[in-house]
Parts: C-alpha cells; sequence; structure tokens
C-alpha cells in the first residue's frame, strides 16, 4: 500500500495538495531539519560525549548515518530512526503473526522482521487449560493447536541467542485469531501505546494493531478466563464457544470488519499514523457521509481523509500553543 | 561514422561531457520493502528489494551476515527486436554477478546476521548503460527499504570515441565497437567498487575516461541524495506526530 | 554454493586469520612476495590448437577447433570467437557437475572480452564468402585443478592454443568460382589465426586494507580475500579489459596496479612466445620427416576434415565429395585404373578397402566393414597388390614401412576406431614380401580374419 495511485480530478489534486501542504507547514520544523540520507554526516559536538545508536557508523572518525531517517537526540544518545525499516522488536511488544512452520516443540513465525520468531510449545497454553509438563503426545499434537498458516496473537518474551525473537502466548488474549481480516502496513506506522487490544463495542469488532505492522480485525471473541479450577465448566464452556464458531458471521458484522479494514488502508496509502483514534474518526466520517464500502478506497475519500487529518492536526496543534 | 560532429556535438545533441536526463521516483512496487524506477535518458530500470527476510535455503545461510542475492534481467521487450532469453543467458548471470558483489560491498550485512536481502532488477527500456542505471535503481531501492548501508552508490559508464572521451553512452554509440567503461563508486568515502571495461585503450587515455566516468558518477550521486531527502522529509511530515 | 568463491567453505578460522596477518607484513603463505607470479610451464598436445597450462597448483587445458557456420547478420564479414568454459567437478569439490556455475560464466565473459573485444584475434580473415560462410573458432577451457586465479591461467591456456590453431587453407574455385574447396593439409599448409597482440589477464586479489595487494592468489588467499580485480593487459601498454566488483578502492591503487599489470603482462608475454617459437620449431622438424609419406598426413588431414563438417550443412558435404575426387586425381598416378575411381564413388566400403591408395575417404567412424566383405577383399587385394605398387608414383619401397608407422600413430588417437578396421590397417601396408608369396598370406590373413 505504497503511494497513491489514484486517478485524481483536477479539483481533487488541488484539494489534496493544499492538504498536505497545511500538514507540511504543521509538521515540526526541527524534523524536517534532522532529516538526512545515507552517508550523512549527523551534526554533533564532538566535545561532548555522546553514544552511537542505531543507524549510525564511525567513518574516519566523524559520524555518519547508515539509512535515509530522522536524526533523534535523547540525553546523550544519538540515533537516526529509519522510517520505513523493518519492525524493530521489543520485549513486551504485542505482535501477530503467521505460522509458517511447525517443528518440534515450537512454531516457527513469520513477523515481517529479518528472522522468523519461535513460539515454544511450552509458552503456549493447553487447550483445556492445566498447567502441565508438555509430554511427548502434546508434541505430536501441535497440529491441532496451530498449523501452518494460522494466525496467531503473541507476545515478545526475549530474543534469542542469534538474535531472532521468542514468543509467548500464555495469557487468553493471545491465541490463534479467526473469523476476520490481517492488514500488513509498515510498522513504522504503528506506534508504541499502552493498548494494542481494541474491543469496538459498537461493531462487535476486535482490533489488533500489532507492532510489526501486522494488523488484526475480526470478529469479537470473548476472552475465556483461564484461571477457572473447575473442569466440568470449562469443558461446558468451550463446547458452548466452539458451536458458536461454526455458526455463521452475520453480514453486518463482516461489513464492519471491511469497513474498518478500509479505513486502515486510506490512512496507511496517505502515509498516516493508525491509531484507535483515527481509525474511528476515518470510519465515522465514511458513516457519517454514507459512503460505500468500496467507494473508501476511491479518490474522493482519500483526499475528504486528508482534509480531515490535516484539519485535526491543526487543531492540535493550536491546542498545544 | 561520425559519432561526434566537428561542432562537439552527439548523435543526440549532447556534448561530450554532458550526461542525460536522470529520473528517479521511489515506491513503485508496492509488495516489495523498497523499491525505485530510475532512468538515464531512454534506458529504464525498475528495482525492488526484500528484506533483510529468513533465508530460504537453510543451506546457504550464513551466521554472521546477511546474505545478498541478485537477479538481473532485461524484459523482452526492452531492446528493439525481441529478446528470446530474458534471464538465463551468460550475460545476465555475469551483470547479476557483479551488481551483487556490488552492493554486498556496501551493505552493512554484518547487521543482519541469518538473513537474506533479494534485489530484483529488471530492464524495462534499455538504450546503453542498463548496468549503471540498474546499480543506481538498486541504491535507491535499499535506501527505501531501511536496510543500513555504508554509503550509496552510484554508477555511470563512459567511452571514448572519435578520439573524445564520452560520457553516459547510448546505444549506438555503445555498439560502435569502441571502448566502455562502466564505473561504480562510494561518493562519500571517494572509492572505486565497480570497474568493467572492454575494447582496447591505452594506458594514460584510460585514466582520463575513468576520471570522466567518476565526475558522472558524482552528478549522479548528487542527485540521488536530494531524491531520497524528499521522499524522507515526505514520510516524515505526513506522517506526523 | 556458487554464490560464494570455491573455497571459503574449507578454511578455518585460524588459517584465514594467518593469512591475513601474515599478509600485513609482506609474506604470503607459499613464500612468495606480494607481486610474484608462480611459475608457469605450457605444454602443448598432439593435435594444433591444444595447450595445458600449469601455474604453480593450477592446471587448465585449452582447445581451439573450428568449423563453418554462416556469420551474424550485422557482421557479415567477420568470423566468430566464442569461448566454453567448463569448470570440472574434478578441479575442486564444490564445482556443480553439469550446470556452470555463476564463476565460470564469469570466467568465460572475461576472457571472451579480453580476446574478442580487443580485437586480439583477427576475425575478418576468418570470413570464406561473406554473408554465408565464414570460420567459427571455438575455445573449450577445461579446468582441472583449482590452484586459485583460474582466470589468469584459463587465458594464458586459450593465448597459448590460438597461437598454435592451424585451420586448413580453403579457396575458392570450382565451376561457378563460388564453391569453397578445402585444401588438406599436405597440399597447402595449414594456417595459422592472425594474431595482432596478447592480451594477458592479471588478477589482484585485495584484503581488507587497501594497501595490501597480491597477485596471483593462490585458492587459500582466494577465500580470504575482500575484493579482486583483474585487469587485461597487453605488453604494447594498452588495457584491454577490466573486471573489478567488490570492495572499495581509490584511483591511485587502481593505477598502479595497472600499471604493474602491464609490466607483468610483457613477461608473461615473452613467456607465450618462447614456449610457442619451441613448440613451431619441433613441428617444423617433425614435418620433414614425415614430408616424403604424405600419406600419413593425408590421414591426419582427413580426419580433420571429417570431423570438422560433422553435422554441417549440405552445401559442406558436397564439396567433400568434391574433394575426394580431386586429392585421388592429384595422388593416384596418370594411369589410374578405372574401376578405382568408380570403386571410390560407389562408397565408402570400397574405399576403406583401398586403404593404401585412398587413404582420404577413410572415414573413423564408418560403421565397420563385413568379415566376408574383408575376405573377399583380400582376395582381390593379393592380385592388384602388383598394380598399386606400381601406382604409388614418386614414393620409395622403403617409406611404405614408414607409413605403417604413422598409420598406428594415428590409429591410436582415435579410439572409436572399430577393431576390423584397426586390422585392416595393419594387412594394408604390403611390402615385397607379400608380392612373393601371395596364396601364403591370403591363408594366414583368412585364418587370422577369423
Amino acid at each position: 500500500m505504497r503511494g497513491l495511485k489514484l486517478p485524481l480530478s483536477q479539483t481533487q489534486r488541488v484539494r489534496l495538495q493544499r492538504a498536505f501542504e497545511k500538514l507540511q507547514s504543521l509538521s515540526a520544523k526541527a524534523n524536517s531539519d534532522a532529516s538526512l540520507t545515507v552517508a550523512d554526516t549527523i551534526p554533533v559536538n564532538y566535545e561532548d560525549a555522546f553514544l552511537k545508536g542505531h543507524g549510525t557508523a564511525d567513518l574516519n572518525g566523524e559520524l555518519v548515518a547508515t539509512v535515509c531517517g530522522v536524526v533523534e537526540r535523547v540525553n546523550n544518545l544519538v540515533y537516526v530512526r529509519a522510517l520505513r525499516a523493518r519492525y524493530k522488536p521489543e520485549v513486551g511488544d504485542v505482535v501477530v503473526g503467521r505460522v509458517v512452520e511447525v517443528a518440534q516443540k515450537r512454531w516457527r513465525l513469520e513477523i515481517n522482521f529479518s528472522q522468523d520468531a519461535v513460539l515454544m510449545l511450552s509458552s503456549m497454553n493447553m487447550p483445556d487449560g492445566i498447567q502441565r509438563r508438555r509430554t511427548a503426545l502434546d508434541e505430536l499434537n501441535m497440529r491441532s493447536i496451530f498449523e501452518e498458516n494460522d494466525i496467531v496473537c503473541a507476545e515478545v518474551r526475549n530474543f534469542q541467542h542469534d538474535g531472532s525473537l521468542q514468543l509467548q502466548a500464555r495469557s487468553q488474549k493471545y491465541g490463534k485469531l479467526e473469523k476476520g481480516q490481517l492488514l500488513i502496513i509498515d510498522p513504522y506506522l504503528v506506534k508504541k501505546s499502552k493498548q494494542h487490544f481494541h474491543h469496538l463495542e459498537q461493531f462487535g469488532v476486535d482490533l489488533i494493531l500489532g507492532r510489526n505492522g501486522y494488523i488484526w480485525i475480526g470478529e469479537h471473541v470473548e476472552a475465556r478466563d483461564s484461571m477457572v479450577i473447575d473442569q466440568a465448566k470449562n469443558i461446558e464452556q468451550s463446547t458452548v464457544v466452539e458451536g458458536i464458531n461454526q455458526a455463521y458471521t452475520p453480514l453486518e458484522m463482516r461489513q464492519n470488519i471491511c469497513r474498518i479494514a478500509n479505513a486502515i488502508r486510506v490512512l496507511t496509502s496517505l502515509g498516516f499514523n493508525v491509531d484507535l483514534n483515527l481509525i474511528m474518526e476515518t470510519v465515522e466520517l465514511s458513516s457519517s457521509l454514507k459512503i460505500d464500502i468500496h467507494d473508501m478506497l476511491g479518490s474522493e475519500f482519500h483526499v475528504l481523509v486528508a482534509e480531515m487529518e490535516a484539519e485535526r492536526r491543526s487543531l492540535t496543534t493550536k491546542r498545544k500553543r | 561514422m561520425e559519432y561526434v560532429s566537428p561542432e562537439g556535438l552527439r548523435l543526440d545533441g549532447r556534448r561530450p561531457m554532458e550526461m542525460r536526463q536522470l529520473r528517479a521516483e521511489i515506491g513503485t512496487v508496492a509488495k516489495a520493502n523498497g523499491s525505485a524506477v530510475f532512468e538515464m535518458g531512454n534506458t529504464k530500470v525498475i528495482a525492488a528489494v526484500y528484506g533483510p527476510r529468513e533465508v530460504q535455503n537453510r543451506s546457504q545461510q550464513i551466521n554472521d551476515q546477511a546474505l545478498v542475492r541478485c537477479e538481473y534481467s532485461m524484459a523482452n521487450f526492452s531492446t528493439g527486436d525481441r529478446m528470446r532469453k530474458p534471464k538465463g543467458d551468460r550475460r545476465s548471470t555475469e551483470i547479476s554477478l557483479v551488481i551483487r558483489q556490488t552492493m554486498e560491498a556496501c551493505i552493512l550485512t554484518h547487521l543482519m546476521p541469518r538473513s537474506q536481502i533479494d534485489i530484483f532488477v529488471q530492464v524495462l527500456q534499455a538504450d546503453g548503460g542498463t548496468r549503471s542505471a540498474c546499480i543506481n535503481a538498486a541504491t535507491l531501492a535499499l535506501a527505501d527499504a531501511g536496510i543500513p548501508m555504508r554509503d550509496i552508490v552510484t554508477s555511470c559508464s563512459a567511452g571514448y570515441l572519435n578520439s573524445t572521451p564520452l560520457l553516459d553512452l547510448n546505444y549506438i554509440e555503445d555498439s560502435a565497437g569502441g571502448p566502455d567503461v562502466t564505473v561504480g563508486i562510494l561518493p562519500k568515502l571517494d572509492k572505486v567498487t565497480l570497474l568493467q571495461m572492454d575494447a582496447k585503450l591505452p594506458v594514460d587515455i584510460f585514466e582520463n575516461v575513468m576520471g570522466l566516468a567518476i565526475e558522472g558518477c558524482k552528478a549522479i550521486a548528487n542527485y540521488i541524495r536530494e531524491v531520497l531527502l524528499e521522499n524522507t522529509k515526505q514520510l516524515e511530515y505526513r506522517r506526523g506526530l | 554454493m556458487d554464490a560464494r568463491l570455491a573455497n571459503t567453505w574449507r578454511l578455518t578460522l585460524n588459517e584465514k586469520n594467518f593469512i591475513k596477518t601474515a599478509l600485513l607484513s609482506e609474506t604470503r603463505i607459499d613464500g612468495r612476495k606480494p607481486f610474484e607470479f608462480r611459475n608457469i610451464s605450457i605444454n602443448f598436445g598432439r593435435e594444433d590448437g591444444s595447450a595445458e597450462l600449469q601455474l604453480g597448483q593450477t592446471r587448465v587445458m585449452g582447445i581451439v577447433t573450428a568449423k563453418f557456420v554462416q556469420p551474424y547478420r550485422d557482421r557479415p564479414n567477420e568470423g566468430t570467437l566464442a569461448i566454453y568454459p567448463e569448470f570440472s567437478p574434478m578441479a575442486d569439490p564444490s564445482f556443480e557437475a553439469g550446470r556452470s556455475g555463476e564463476s565460470a560464466v564469469e570466467l568465460g565473459r572475461i576472457i571472451d572480452r579480453g580476446l574478442r573485444e580487443s580485437r586480439a584475434v583477427d576475425t575478418e580473415s576468418l570470413c570464406i564468402v561473406a554473408g554465408k560462410l565464414v570460420w567459427a573458432i571455438r575455445i573449450d577451457i577445461l579446468i582441472l585443478d583449482n590452484g586459485g586465479n583460474l582466470v589468469d591461467a584459463a587465458n594464458i591456456a586459450a593465448l597459448a592454443a590460438l597461437m598454435t590453431f592451424r585451420r586448413p587453407e580453403c579457396s575458392l574455385g570450382g565451376e561457378d568460382g563460388q564453391e569453397v574447396i578445402i585444401h588438406p593439409p599436405e597440399m597447402r599448409d595449414p594456417l595459422p589465426l592472425i594474431v595482432h597482440h596478447l592480451p594477458i589477464a592479471i588478477t589482484f586479489g585485495f584484503f581488507i586494507d587497501e594497501n595490501v595487494v597480491v597477485i596471483d592468489p593462490i585458492h587459500n588467499e582466494e577465500a580470504v580475500m575482500a575484493g579482486r580485480m583483474i585487469a587485461t593487459v597487453n605488453a604494447n601498454g594498452d588495457i584491454c579489459a577490466i573486471q573489478k566488483a567488490g570492495e572499495g578502492l581509490s584511483q591511485r591503487v587502481i593505477m598502479q596496479c595497472l600499471q604493474l599489470a602491464i609490466t607483468k603482462a610483457a613477461d608473461i608475454t615473452k613467456q607465450i612466445k618462447a614456449a610457442v617459437e619451441a613448440y613451431n620449431s619441433e613441428r617444423a622438424l617433425q614435418k620433414i620427416k614425415r614430408e616424403t609419406t604424405c600419406v600419413g598426413n593425408n590421414v591426419k588431414g582427413d580426419q580433420n576434415q571429417t570431423l570438422d563438417n560433422r553435422g554441417i550443412s549440405e552445401l559442406v558435404g558436397k564439396y567433400m565429395e568434391r574433394l575426394k575426387l580431386i586429392s585421388v586425381e592429384s595422388y593416384a598416378s596418370q594411369n589410374i585404373n578405372a574401376e578405382e575411381t568408380k570403386s571410390l564413388r560407389r562408397g565408402t566400403d570400397s574405399n576403406c578397402i583401398k586403404f593404401n591408395s585412398t587413404p582420404l575417404s577413410w572415414d573413423p567412424y564408418s560403421n565397420g566393414i563385413d568379415l566376408e566383405f574383408l575376405k573377399a577383399s583380400v582376395a582381390s587385394q593379393g592380385l592388384s597388390t602388383a598394380s598399386e605398387e606400381k601406382e604409388a608414383s614418386g614414393k620409395e619401397k622403403g617409406s611404405e614401412a614408414e607409413s605403417a608407422g604413422p598409420y598406428e600413430n594415428v590409429n591410436s588417437k582415435w579410439s572409436a576406431v572399430d577393431a576390423s578396421t584397426t586390422e585392416m590397417h595393419v594387412i594394408g601396408p604390403k611390402t615385397l614380401k607379400d608380392a612373393v608369396k601371395p596364396k601364403n598370406k591370403r591363408k594366414k590373413k583368412a585364418s587370422s580374419m577369423i
């Protein structure tokens, strides 16, 4: 979803241009100055003690950038934040991944990183909820939990010795994701926030913004409490849930999912940040103007969203001042 | 055949030291991690970069570095006569090898161990200097993908016809049978990383021609840097805070 | 595997470090100085145009062959030159059998650029009929042992082979002046190729610190080096081709290397020329010895002829027929038997039998001869032995014995020859004794046939 490849009429083009110019004027001037390309020298006061962070390298005693991005200075740390770079994982991040391999006692997930992430069998809750040692039988039945090409939500546990990630999916809110849509966007558009799981009540839709740029929009699934001791109750519940799962997802639910997905698509093609507020505003804009779901990907809506965003940002900056 | 007229104009009206018009565009292939289109006159090349990602062939995995793969192919319709074999022939294999070695020297591969970076370059229109255009496009695509590099690589070709060193040969001048020198440099470090030459040249004239090509490379480097900076700024202000 | 250099996987970290640190103090692990080439020894094969080169532990063979083709449309009056490298798996365990890897393609292209695009070999003299028929020179390069620096070795092997290659002379003639006549080697000397200059490839290896440069890296050094540059220069100070990709170098270092390459190239050119001179003089001597036994040479010429023309258009096949007739006419004496010529024109079977007087029609890849046919022929030969002897005009009788020698030499080379034909050769050359005792010989031959 890169770049705007839409047929724009003359007015639309002008409006879009104006919106972008407004955004440009609003953006911090400091940021614009700090942008640089590969091998540009980073302006640093060499007398101060500073730490070289990501995206920098030492060349003949001067500091140069190794990626195109924006220079950030935090205390003594100088680093270059690359925009369209690979996902930079941190421990505790919520990620959404796709299973590519079922290996010995582990699953390998693809998460938009330089290497595949590993989800150990021991980091995964057993279907019956009992905490126990994983036996050989469990290993043979791994396929019944996750298979290849399943979508899984998990949390980053730690880094392995070779640089790849180890994930864990212990809590009930993690696990296999069904009945929904997966969107892949650039990781830099998803910012770190406190909440990554969003339950949109008015639509009955779950929205998971994975930090690695994988976004899940799906039908709402009740998170089951894993600490229920009563086994009988558990079994009852699980059968009930299964029954619901096999039921047909209503059309309205599907339309809601699509509307939200399209909203995210529009935001990414315009290059805007993807966070909950923005998504909700976009969705409300589309439903208030009674725009059809597929029209949301048309040029008119794009221009409208750009203008809306420009408005919003100017308001926030005014408020700040 | 006269390649340089007495007034000093070449077949397409350029001066001997004049380069063709450059045009670069970033982000043309949506699916790829980084992509670019680079045009030098009538030569048009598209490059796409995938990576770093998991190595597909476990046996080729390198434990302390990233594996760089490159594939060069010419579209069937890129030349005047329809090409029968767009890739897999010897010329394409050699150019793939050369581009890979050049890019590998500038990518900081040790920052991405056990991963794979794929560079795919496709020539859409061939009018001389395809090798150079491919390297320039690959540089743009790699920078777009956010892959850390030591320095950008730019490349340009030069030749020697009618006793004049000429910069940036087009197809007619290239197939005249005269020498063709392709140079790729790291502009900031001022180092030559790619140097290919064919046909015969005495050593002192070669030095001149190589110097001319390096000047051309530096001009391209300025242009590429501008394009990348513009792109970064645009992404940044759109993203907002 | 072909993405990496051949020997990378075999070296341990310890060895790699040792090589690098030794180079910092200008020492190489085989004791050479940084700019010293290994010993070159060139051996030539029996055939014209085959050379084997040994550069230290590296062994490369270069073989040159030629055939007729149609020229390219955009170059109608030039011959073609093509290089076919083959990286045999016996040279290095990482070479794959069959499919040639990237390094093989690169080697072929570098040598191709050095030889063809620098106009080292004159291609215009290879034209026979403009737009229709030209010589296509094919250089096969076979790597026998990979001891490092394959490009240089292959280049020298190719040059040595090219300089000793001889192609048969051909001229236009015939009724309408359009037919091509290929003259066998004994009639007119086969011509060498016109080589204007000798482009020599010199490989430079660069290590991490760009000041560390070595010439002619061995395979251990190749696994450690960060980049390399292959400069093809000739002794006149012209640069014919350069190939360099990888580690960055400053312009100054490149120019220095080029100057160094020119001096080295002068040395190597001298060596090649000396070796070729030695070979040529030896060949000339051999030729004088063999001049009296033109028959032997004929066989050789004919073999070249038949092999070269294999799989070519009928155009050339027709000319071969003409050729047979011409040679028959020139070699047979004035009193040629009408039967003989008729038998010639009929087919190859009888030709095989009339080996003595019509060697040109001998086909090494024929299906063989029936035993019965042989018996019959032996019977007839006994009768015509006396006439055959008279036919051998201008030849001494003693020479016939000698002629048996070259036949055998020739036979040992062509292993594809049927056993029956070999035996035929032994029986073929007749001595006076045969004339004296025909009956006994016939019986013996008949029994030996069985």
